[in-house]
């Protein structure tokens, strides 16, 4: 009787579809596919307070790591499409599928991206004694093979790392290390020759000159490091490499939901008060629409998996 | 001079009343954290992280870090107490802790780990505060191939800390060492012994394991074996702490080992007090004249490990602060609260925050002065918990257990590794399997592994890079001496144990 009771009440919750102008009807919760504490659970904390004065009702922060992000993806893949459970994660969305083969959900099907959050630019750094340029690296490592150092298989620095190698011809040889840090200190040792490392990760290791920035990984400088010349002007083109934080709700959501979670989030990315409080943490604040939210993944999901095959990545 | 000009500037930073405060409120939250079996540290300061948000990063530092190493003061008493470790870093602590409780000296093994866990961390905030720099600067001189090496040696030197078979020991190192294998091979991605379960990628949790092994199994055995712990009313008064003058001198050497070889791996990146506290009463036992007391009740047993991993807690900052590298998950909070703050840790902290560098630093020695006071009178109370009815007593740590498991990563899945755990432990108990060597190849095999398949990228593939880089050729050599010694040591005992046969060999056995 309750179990018959129980999906009654789901079915009748299914037949009335949420309106927008309702939204939110109870408590939202943002599931955060990584431990408390994190850069992208603190991006999410910070950014709660403003939706709830926005919406009226509490946003709860649920932290659910494991699987390298995936574990928490795939809960909120399968969770009831009211707009009531949505996730916040970072680009491991896009390259995990590349080296991941059996994952319990599709990428492209059952989560509906909403909007880009941030992102956090990379730079190419060497260590002190490295080259000057990134041409000399180049040049310097086809008469001697380097290494590069990565936060991890499949992480956003590993296949910025594969894409400078596979675009720029570089003689390097990649070498994993578990997290930014133990990375940070095998540049920092010498161990390795090159990091796509975050400027807060480099963090004053770049100021006191023990880490030396080559470029920018992107098209255009970034205001912290004025100096350091951009892979475009370098002649790289397809190395707009970033880490960033977006969020993604249950497939069946309604579209005006979407529209409206994406238009009060994109308030609050403008609240100057919030500007204040994770530009220090190197996040750049984005404004996307679902529609360019949703082709930006699709690109780079498409991008990661060639990469993957061309580079022979997790096979 | 102006270490002393430092000292009062941090001072004046670590006694301001709300930094007192939040210090205070750390050392008191570690210390329960680390009572209570299965919360671990770093569930503990991710929980609390978002309080600090609203906080001065120096003041945020200091209650973490008064967590930190709260929780490893605290961690003993469960081990001595109900041999169920507080934290893995206290896990080898229950082999002779736990032997001492059951003789009627708890209150005395009590006291005396809070004496070592002060000398510890006093000698760690020592090198702190002279040499950061320096040794900020030899750690970096540590690449894999050294770390592989010295893993290594670990291995040898910790093989033998439990008594009993060596052969049943050697094979619960090498179960260790497989369950390391779980998850995601760190070079190729390739996913090991995942059985399709998403949460296996990252491996197995190692507060699961080493709550169900040590834990669970100790609660499975106590049934129908005793109703409360028959232990002695006099054991309860505070007299009872007062170690004999035999105690006091057999602890200063095993503190000073202990205290180095802490620190020396609390400088290094990715160990931590855990392998420090195992190295410590692998050497203790090894220099003993007398090991067959290790296992049985020798202070040594529990006075290296405690002085080894409060050590480790102190000189992990080092990294952290001056290369603004974290050494672990719980370093990798604190540098968070440091860049929330928008401080940037590196080598120009100490000269560019001075108050905050000085200041945390001298609130260490606040904080372990507030945690003497606090955990002296404590250990009457801690003592007292033997009274409480197992069948009560045991199924809330149960309980905490669970609980700790499940906030060590947010799964439910951690609570079933758990009850896995508890049951393989039990089974290994029943067949006189130790705990420990399992608990040690499972620390050291995966990160044995990670640093050899680097140190094979690296080298492209040579071998020799072990003995040809002179760091890594020293560490090689000792582990090979260690491995000498360790044969020739044992053929003599074989020798010894021929001509006068003795009759309880494997009675030794147990955890």
């Amino acid at each position: 009787m309750k179990t018959l009771l129980t999906a009654a009440a789901i079915a009748l919750g299914l037949a009335s579809p949420m309106l927008a102008e309702d939204y939110p009807s109870g408590p939202v919760t943002i599931v955060v596919p990584y431990s408390p504490s994190g850069n992208t659970d603190v991006l999410a904390r910070h950014l709660a307070p403003y939706l709830e004065a926005k919406w009226g009702q509490s946003v709860v922060i649920d932290n659910r790591p494991g699987g390298g992000s995936m574990v928490g993806t795939a809960i909120v893949s399968q969770a009831a499409p009211d707009g009531l459970t949505l996730l916040a994660t970072t680009s491991a969305y896009v390259t995990a599928p590349a080296i991941q083969k059996d994952l319990p959900f599709d990428p492209r099907a059952d989560l509906i991206p909403i909007t880009n959050v941030g992102h956090v630019s990379y730079i190419l750094v060497t260590g002190e004694n490295g080259p000057d340029t990134l041409a000399d690296f180049i040049e310097s490592s086809k008469a001697e093979p380097k290494f590069a150092a990565t936060a991890g298989l499949g992480t956003t620095t590993h296949f910025a790392i594969e894409q400078f190698i596979a675009d720029s011809g570089a003689d390097v040889d990649v070498v994993h290390f578990k997290g930014g840090g133990p990375a940070v200190v095998s540049i920092l040792s010498g161990e390795t020759d090159i990091y796509g490392s975050s400027v807060s990760s480099a963090g004053e290791n770049l100021k006191s000159g023990k880490v030396k920035a080559l470029a920018v990984l992107g098209n255009e400088r970034i205001e912290v490091l004025p100096d350091v010349p951009s892979t475009k002007e370098l002649g790289f083109d397809g190395l707009e490499i970033k880490q960033w934080v977006g969020m993604f709700a249950p497939k069946g959501t309604d579209p005006a939901i979407i529209d409206k979670i994406n238009a009060d989030v994109n308030e609050a990315l403008a609240n100057p008060e919030f500007i204040a409080t994770v530009t220090p943490l190197d996040w750049t604040l984005d404004n996307t629409s679902p529609v360019e939210f949703a082709q930006q993944v699709d690109v780079e999901l498409t991008k990661w998996a060639d990469l993957a095959v061309k580079q022979g990545i997790g096979q | 001079m102006e270490l002393l000009g430092n000292a009062v500037l941090g001072l004046g930073v670590a006694l301001s009343v709300q930094n007192l405060f939040y210090c205070f409120l750390g050392a008191l939250l570690g210390t329960i954290v680390g009572v209570i079996p299965g919360l671990g540290v770093l569930a503990a300061i991710s929980m609390l992280f978002p309080l600090t948000f609203s906080l001065e990063p120096t003041t945020a530092l200091i209650m973490l870090a008064g967590i930190w190493y709260g929780t490893t003061y605290g961690g003993s008493t469960a081990s001595i107490l109900l041999n169920l470790p507080g934290t893995p870093a206290n896990a080898v602590t229950c082999l002779d802790g736990f032997p001492m409780a059951q003789q009627g000296r708890g209150g005395v093994a009590l006291f005396m780990t809070t004496v070592a866990s002060f000398f510890g961390a006093t000698f760690g905030i020592l090198l702190l505060m002279l040499f950061t720099p320096v040794i900020a600067e030899y750690a970096l001189r540590f690449g894999s191939a050294e770390y592989f090496a010295l893993m290594l040696m670990g291995l040898v030197a910790a093989s033998t800390i439990s008594s009993g078979s060596a052969l049943k020991a050697l094979a619960m190192v090498v179960l260790g060492i497989l369950f390391g294998l779980v998850g995601m091979d760190t070079q190729s991605a390739t996913v090991r012994f995942s059985f399709g379960i998403l949460g296996l990628l990252e491996g197995i949790s190692l507060i699961a394991l080493a709550m169900g092994i040590f834990g669970v199994a100790e609660i499975i055995m106590s049934v129908r074996r005793v109703r409360t712990a028959d232990i002695d009313p006099e054991t309860l008064k505070l007299k009872a702490i007062k170690p004999t003058r035999d105690d006091v001198r057999r602890s200063w050497f095993p503190m000073l080992r202990g205290s180095s070889i802490g620190s020396f791996f609390g400088t290094l990146p990715g160990t931590g007090p855990s392998i420090a506290a195992f190295l410590s009463y692998a050497i203790e036992k090894r220099l003993s004249r007398t090991p067959e007391r290790f296992g049985n009740g020798a202070i040594e047993g529990i006075m290296g490990p405690e002085s080894a991993n409060n050590a480790a807690d102190q000189t992990a900052f080092i990294p952290t602060l001056s290369l603004g590298v974290p050494g672990s998950a719980t370093m990798a909070l604190m540098l968070g609260v440091l860049m929330i703050h928008g401080v940037a840790p590196g080598p120009n902290l100490i000269t560019s925050q001075p108050e905050l560098f000085w200041g945390l630093i001298m609130s260490f020695w606040v904080g372990n002065i507030i945690l003497l006071i606090l955990n002296i009178p404590l250990i009457g109370l801690w003592v007292r918990m033997l009274t409480i009815p197992y069948h009560i007593l045991y199924p809330s740590v149960l309980m905490f257990i669970c609980i700790g498991a499940y906030s060590s990563g947010f799964s439910a899945l951690n609570i079933w590794m758990v009850f896995f755990f508890g049951v393989l432990g039990y089974l290994m108990r029943l067949l006189q399997f130790p705990g420990a060597p399992l608990l040690l190849g499972f620390v050291l095999g995966p990160l044995m592994e990670e640093h050899f398949r680097r140190a094979m990228v690296l080298s492209r593939g040579d071998f020799m890079t072990f003995f040809e880089r002179p760091i890594s050729a020293v560490i090689m050599a000792l582990t090979g001496l260690i491995l000498l010694w360790g044969i020739w040591t044992s053929e003599r005992g074989r020798r010894v144990e021929t001509e006068t046969k003795p009759a309880d060999a494997e009675e030794a056995g147990g955890s």
